[in-house]
């Protein structure tokens, strides 16, 4: 009989994703998976760039899961919300991925959504434009809700991104982000 | 006015700021948790540094090497070259010089905004 954890391997192998971590999230665990991302991709001989581009969205995504959780430290669904963060780095037909995703209270979708619409269908020089604008404006990005931060990461992806929503309950719903450098 | 020294972690970078040879080094990856609260005494220095030092101390050399920054440390890095800009239009002597390594083009793309974000003349140079 097969165990589980081989299966969750099968799961891992089958979508490409070579490094995975699912739970609490801290800058500890963030800095090292960055430093992990950046070792495996040397030892394949990845242009800079390319390990540059997938350590920076790395760190973004990571951070705003990160920030997201702290905004909710008051919220009863907090542990479930924590608990809830998933990121995933891997390959597909020879590019590298950053998928990521986390609960959100449903009432945080919307102006997240607008965020990311606002982003589909950009130029690379409109995202420099609105990147600009934005680091320019007076608000701590620490802030602003994630803002800066996609703009950043659809800057570095070389397709558009691939965000879904899926409704839980009346209180929660899940979010994932793909990104495709 | 007593020199600012803080070291480098995986997440934060080298600084190095003395008030008496007027050389200011920051150097590191920048990713923090809190950029704002790691950045914050950096300010509050270089606040007291611009109101102490004389017109007639010479130049104030400014020396960059941030190999990658996330967002929200951008944010802080472009709030520090606004300090020198605004000290650069009060009369100040400033030579800023920002290192960036050659094969990454990121490093120098990211050096380029900085440019185009404040009006602060400052060599570029490749290591």
């Amino acid at each position: 009989m097969k165990s589980r954890l081989t299966d969750i391997q099968d799961v891992l192998g089958s979508s490409g994703i070579s490094i995975c971590f699912s739970g609490r999230f801290s800058q500890g665990l963030i800095e090292e998976i960055g430093d992990a991302v950046k070792m495996h991709m040397e030892s394949e001989d990845r242009p800079k760039n390319d390990i540059f581009n997938v350590f920076s969205i790395f760190v973004e995504q990571s951070q705003n899961i990160k920030n997201y959780v702290i905004s909710k430290e008051q919220s009863p669904g907090r542990n479930r919300i924590a608990s809830s963060a998933t990121i995933c780095i891997g390959q597909e037909d020879d590019r590298y991925f950053v998928w990521s995703g986390n609960i959100m209270e449903n009432s945080d979708v919307a102006p997240l959504l607008a965020k990311l619409n606002k982003l589909v269908g950009v130029s690379k020089d409109e995202l420099k434009k609105l990147y600009k604008v934005q680091i320019m404006s007076d608000l701590n990005p620490e802030q602003t809700g994630a803002g800066i931060g996609l703009i950043d990461i659809a800057k570095r992806s070389s397709q558009p991104l691939e965000f879904s929503v899926d409704n839980l309950d009346e209180t929660y719903s899940r979010f994932e982000l793909k990104v495709i450098v | 006015m007593e020199p600012l020294i803080i070291e480098s972690t995986k997440s934060t970078p080298m600084v190095d700021f003395n008030a008496k040879n007027r050389i200011l080094i920051i150097k590191g990856q920048s990713y923090p948790e809190n950029s704002f609260k790691f950045y914050d005494p950096i300010f509050q220095w270089l606040d007291m540094f611009f109101t102490t030092v004389e017109d007639d101390d010479g130049l104030i050399k400014l020396e960059i090497s941030l190999p990658y920054i996330n967002t929200s440390s951008t944010k802080c890095i472009l709030m520090l070259l606004e300090k020198f800009e605004v000290a650069e239009k009060n009369g100040r002597n400033m030579d800023v010089t920002w290192y960036y390594d050659k094969e990454n083009e990121n490093e120098l793309e990211c050096a380029q905004d900085f440019k185009e974000f404040v009006e602060l003349e400052f060599n570029l140079i490749a290591v």
